[in-house]
């Protein structure tokens, strides 16, 4: 199999987990929180919450304006 | 993060609505809605590496700043403790993320090894999808400054 199927099938792998993250957090009674639960917890201190947003502010420049 | 024996999230009583799903003013939501469509898709026809891309992306992020610190909506209360096994998971694929791009880029070898912005970089290439992409971003961006 070529490399770049493999790098593929890794990032699709990968990013598939962060879905299935997100719906086993919105079951009833896990331990496991949703993406917006644990952004949540992060921003709660004033630098977490400018870290995040300056993530945001990165990611649309970098697929956006470049 | 808090102790690994967190009490495990309540959940909503059935039949109360979720904080997103309460429309108290419809009209203006579906106004500012349009207005964020329309800004995507003038947004989404700026060419890339131009001024104008970058003041396309520089101004929802200085609107969203100046609403974060100076008139924040009403938040999204987080949660007092994290479970940290459970948060273990998200930073496990979160990290083999970034170690998989990082790879891609150290090889140096584009076509072989890709990294996440060379894939998706064609797909943002037709207009009504880049306008979509930013769209979710600016919506994205609303709902980190509620949490």
């Amino acid at each position: 199999m070529a490399t770049r199927v493999i790098t593929i099938i890794g990032f699709a792998v990968l990013i598939l987990a962060l879905f299935v993250l997100e719906y086993l957090g919105r079951r009833p009674d896990t331990r496991i929180p949703t993406l917006g639960e644990w952004l949540g917890y992060v921003m709660r201190p004033r630098a977490g919450r400018l870290l995040v947003l300056l993530g945001w502010l990165w990611l649309g420049w970098h697929y956006f304006s470049r | 993060m808090a102790a690994d024996n967190a009490p495990r999230r309540p959940r909503r009583p059935a039949g109360k609505r979720a904080p997103w799903a309460r429309v108290r003013h419809p009209v203006p939501k579906a106004l500012i809605l349009a207005a964020l469509a329309c800004y995507s898709w003038i947004a989404a026809g700026t060419e890339p590496f131009t001024r104008n891309a970058l003041l396309v992306v520089l101004a929802p992020g200085l609107v969203l700043a100046v609403i974060a610190y100076g008139r924040p909506p009403e938040r999204i209360p987080p949660p007092e403790r994290m479970d940290v096994a459970g948060f273990s998971y998200w930073a496990i694929c979160i990290v083999a993320l970034f170690e998989w791009e990082a790879s891609a880029f150290r090889d140096n070898a584009l076509w072989w090894h890709p990294s996440l912005t060379d894939l998706i970089d064609p797909m943002l290439g037709t207009h009504p999808v880049k306008a979509m992409a930013i769209l979710i971003w600016l919506l994205s961006g609303w709902a980190l400054v509620r949490r």
